[in-house]
């Protein structure tokens, strides 16, 4: 079967859009892929045999635009548009992928177009169904994780010198720091932290342009001494900086799905999520960890001191739904459901 | 779902049990399934309760109720919905339980958490837990005040209860009318929180707690602000398409509003909120919708139509005048302070209890929640522009366009102007002095700093506290129906702030019903009192003015 793939980014890129353009084209190794990307950030690295990578589509706007025309003369069976903002590039009723807050607000575009619409989560689903009334098929394929690329870990000595973690517990969110969306919960969790016990400190990992504000209110709140911010961080360091982690809590509003969880979770850390967005489902519901309403502070505060009190680490039970094998069976199910739908 | 009672002789030898049985007996109608009363060894604490079973109907949920440890004992009326989830989080825990009520719940969630607790608890509340340990009491009321709690403190014992009227029987207190209570009546129709029509009687305010020991009261503290809410809301993102997010965020707070172990019922008007609220609910339990219809004015067929798609199971109930003076007497008597309300939900609670049903849905506070009113635009106009107001005639023809150039220019004021039912110079003489529009200004604290969160925050806790939630309180109690009320809920609240602030557009409600009942001029829960009573024509449409005279009277 023969595959067109636009990307915003997928091999060179990072985030969460950038990894599932990847595990989608890992998943569907049986058909001959070819990926138009629109950027390219870093080195592009083990790019699969069946993928056809065709990097020079990310060299601005026109080369993405002749990429396209000239894609449009090829036949394929099937055409995915990995973004939204993409889709009026699309052709040939297209396989739309929304991811979260992208697909959760009105857009121009119209959808009637797309043979089917798949989103990494069931609330992402709804809440584009919700405005768009969109009526085709849907399919939901939540993030897979590597379990075996995490795994419990003692604290690696030189990051906890480097963050001064001695004698710490320590809860953990990794996320940009975004100034327009404020949406990770960071604020949230800076709010209730002079109503835990002194010796918990709050580590916000990742890089953004909110930083100062956050460090300011910080400092505001009188806790900067209990706040560390990495930074931007090496991803060889990831698993090791979940490791650090007594607690992973994210009291988001906007995550699609919350692909962090799944890693947390692969560590062992014991993860509080939100009911308010795509945690709800990388928590499955609250039986892999606790749910909170990121609006009320009184049960962040609540679940940190349960998860804290329990002081547990173990992989949860039932993590195995996010395992890669399991994202590969959807993945291939809905890539034969999609293509049959024409 | 209760009438409670606590005295504490905080400053005196004992309480008279004797007291304690009447406050209780007074409130069998809030709860027939069961009662009790317990007093302390020493005498000196007595509660007291009266149950409307709903949660865990054994008699395993009777009041008041101890701990597993037996060091802490509650009385508690009202309900908690989020209560499965904090009871699975209390027992991870280690707590131990031996029924399953909410009421236990909040036991073993005092002993984690203490006073921290309240901002826990997703429901309608008023309790009060006295703990043996440490010898003191804690006294709490829900964030809206759905739920009503009183008290009187007369410097040597603290009286709690559900009614200001089983207060008084219990025949220690002083039975003197408060003038300010009463001014408060004449001016708004029901009597303004804190007051009551009683010198002696307060209402706890609602979002607060105190603690009482042999020392005496604590200072109130707050747990929960509406005016808070809004101000912390104003820079928040709005993420998702607002009439989405709208009716994804309603859609869960019914769901929370249908825990129960007896089957539920919607009181269903042919408005919107109520007939969406039925339309959701139907989606996820067997439904009794229950419509009131009277000769002299109908929305019942319009409601029987969309019952019918929906399949509930529908009651049409007619009133009658005769029906209606009949139980004048009755209602007069229940009436737990004067209001120029109620007289609704008395009739359409009689008619769920008639039916066999205990919980009932009310679309009460749609308004409040989603700028339904015209105040949300009248209100801000005549606050900030009181000369433009006048001259856009904004009032021009109303009774009260005299009083402009007294009480526009401030949003207490302005909202005096939009609510009012009598002015100042018109009321009785001998009745007391009360600045209302600085009393409305006081709800305002901290300032919301938007318009609609401002005229939101005087609307949910004035009109619909003082009127429509005490109304619904007293009237369906009086026939042993819990009001369950999904748009009025903290929970909701801060979930929807951000883009209630940013959004003009609220009709998410309205859009997922059918044409017929869209459009349609706005109506509520209406009775036509004008033509029941026969009440001299006093320059209203609806005659309140007199109907308030004639209810004062009984309470006089």
């Amino acid at each position: 079967m023969k595959i067109l793939l636009l990307a915003t980014d997928a091999y060179g890129g990072h985030g969460g859009i950038a990894l599932f353009n990847r595990e989608l084209c890992a998943a569907w190794s049986e058909h001959e892929i070819t990926l138009l990307p629109r950027v390219i950030r870093g080195p592009v690295e083990n790019v699969p045999p069946h993928v056809r990578f065709v990097a020079e589509a990310a060299h601005g706007k026109f080369a993405f635009l002749r990429a396209v025309g000239r894609a449009r003369r090829e036949k394929w069976d099937l055409v995915v548009c990995g973004h939204v903002n993409l889709l009026p590039l699309a052709f040939e009723h297209p396989l739309l992928v929304v991811h979260g807050v992208e697909a959760w607000k009105r857009r121009r575009t119209p959808l009637a177009p797309c043979r089917g619409i798949l989103s990494v989560s069931a609330v992402t689903r709804d809440r584009l169904v919700g405005w768009s009334r969109y009526g085709g098929p849907t399919y939901v394929l939540p993030n897979a994780v590597h379990l075996e690329q995490y795994g419990i870990r003692a604290k690696r000595q030189d990051l906890v010198d480097r963050y001064r973690l001695h004698g710490r517990r320590v809860l953990l969110t990794v996320g940009r720091l975004d100034s327009g969306e404020r949406s990770k919960g960071f604020d949230e969790m800076l709010e209730v932290m002079h109503e835990l016990p002194d010796d918990v400190v709050y580590m916000i990992a990742g890089g953004g342009n909110d930083f100062v504000r956050l460090q300011r209110k910080a400092h505001d709140l009188g806790i900067s001494h209990r706040v560390v911010f990495t930074g931007l961080f090496a991803e060889s360091d990831k698993p090791d900086l979940y490791n650090l982690a007594d607690a992973y809590v994210m009291p988001s509003r906007g995550e699609g799905f919350g692909f962090v969880f799944l890693e947390a979770m692969a560590c062992g850390v014991p993860v509080i999520g939100s009911k308010l967005d795509g945690g709800r489902e990388a928590l499955l519901d609250g039986k892999l960890g606790l749910l909170v309403d990121p609006t009320n502070p009184a049960e962040i505060r609540a679940a940190i001191r349960e998860t804290l009190q329990r002081g547990e680490r173990k992989v949860p039970e039932g993590l195995e739904y996010f395992s890669f094998d399991r994202f590969v069976e959807r993945a291939r199910a809905i890539g034969d459901a999609a293509v049959h739908e024409d | 779902m209760c009438g409670i009672t606590a005295l504490f002789a905080y400053d005196a030898p004992a309480i008279a049990r004797e007291e304690l049985q009447a406050i209780t007996d007074r409130m069998i109608p809030r709860g027939p399934d069961a009662g009790g009363t317990w007093v302390s060894p020493d005498g000196r604490v007595g509660l007291g309760s009266r149950r409307l079973a709903i949660i865990d109907l054994s008699a395993e949920g009777t009041q008041p109720m101890w701990d597993s440890a037996r060091e802490l004992v509650i009385v508690f009326n009202g309900e908690i919905y989020n209560y499965a989830e904090l009871r699975a989080s209390l027992q991870r825990n280690g707590a131990r339980f031996h029924s399953h009520t909410d009421t236990e719940v909040l036991l073993e969630l005092y002993r984690r958490d203490g006073d921290r607790m309240l901002g826990l608890l997703r429901g309608m509340y008023a309790f009060a837990i006295w703990d043996t340990r440490a010898r003191r009491m804690f006294v709490a009321r829900d964030p809206y005040g759905i739920k009503p709690l009183y008290f009187a403190d007369d410097g040597s014992t603290l009286r709690l209860a559900s009614e200001v009227k089983a207060l008084l029987a219990g025949g220690a207190i002083s039975k003197e009318i408060d003038p300010t209570g009463a001014a408060g009546f004449f001016l708004t129709g029901s009597v303004p929180e804190p007051f009551t029509i009683r010198k002696a009687v307060r209402a706890v305010a609602p979002g607060t707690y105190f603690w009482i020991d042999e020392n005496g009261r604590g200072p109130a503290r707050q747990h929960f602000s509406i005016a808070r809410t809004f101000r912390d809301a104003r820079e928040q993102a709005v993420l998702v398409e607002p009439a989405v997010m709208l009716r994804e965020r309603l859609e869960e707070s019914v769901r929370h509003h249908l825990v129960s172990d007896v089957p539920v019922g919607v009181f269903l008007s042919a408005g919107i909120d109520s007939s969406a609220l039925a339309k959701i609910a139907a989606k996820h339990a067997p439904l009794h919708t229950f419509t009131l219809d009277f000769a002299e004015f109908s929305e019942a067929p319009l409601a029987e139509r969309f019952a019918r798609e929906l399949g509930t199971e529908h009651r049409m109930r007619t009133v009658t005048r005769e029906e209606f003076l009949a139980d004048l007497p009755k209602i007069l008597e229940r009436m737990d302070q004067p209001t120029i309300d109620g007289v609704n939900t008395w009739f359409i609670s009689k008619a769920v209890h008639e039916a066999g049903i205990k919980v009932a849905l009310s679309g009460v506070g749609g308004d409040e929640l989603l700028g339904g009113y015209p105040s949300f635009t009248n209100v801000p106009r005549i606050a900030q522009f009181p000369l433009a107001a006048r001259a856009a005639g904004a009032l021009r023809r109303h009774p009260k366009a005299r009083l402009l150039g007294q009480y526009a220019g401030t949003y207490g004021g302005a909202y005096f102007l939009q609510r009012g039912l009598f002015a100042p110079d018109e009321l009785p003489p001998l009745l007391g002095d009360l600045n209302i529009a600085e009393h409305f200004e006081s709800v305002l604290a901290p300032d919301p700093e938007t318009a609609f969160g401002r005229v939101a925050t005087l609307e949910a806790s004035l009109y619909m506290r003082n009127q429509l939630l005490r109304d619904a309180d007293w009237a369906s109690m009086a026939h042993s129906v819990e009001v369950r009320t999904p748009l009025v809920d903290a929970y909701l609240l801060r979930q929807l702030a951000p883009l209630l602030l940013q959004t003009r557009d609220k009709s998410a409600l309205a859009s997922i019903l059918p044409d017929y009942l869209r459009d349609r001029p706005k109506s509520g829960f209406f009775v036509p009192m004008k033509e029941w009573m026969d009440l001299p024509d006093d320059g209203t449409s609806t005659r309140m003015r007199s109907w308030a005279k004639y209810v004062w009277e009984s309470f006089a």
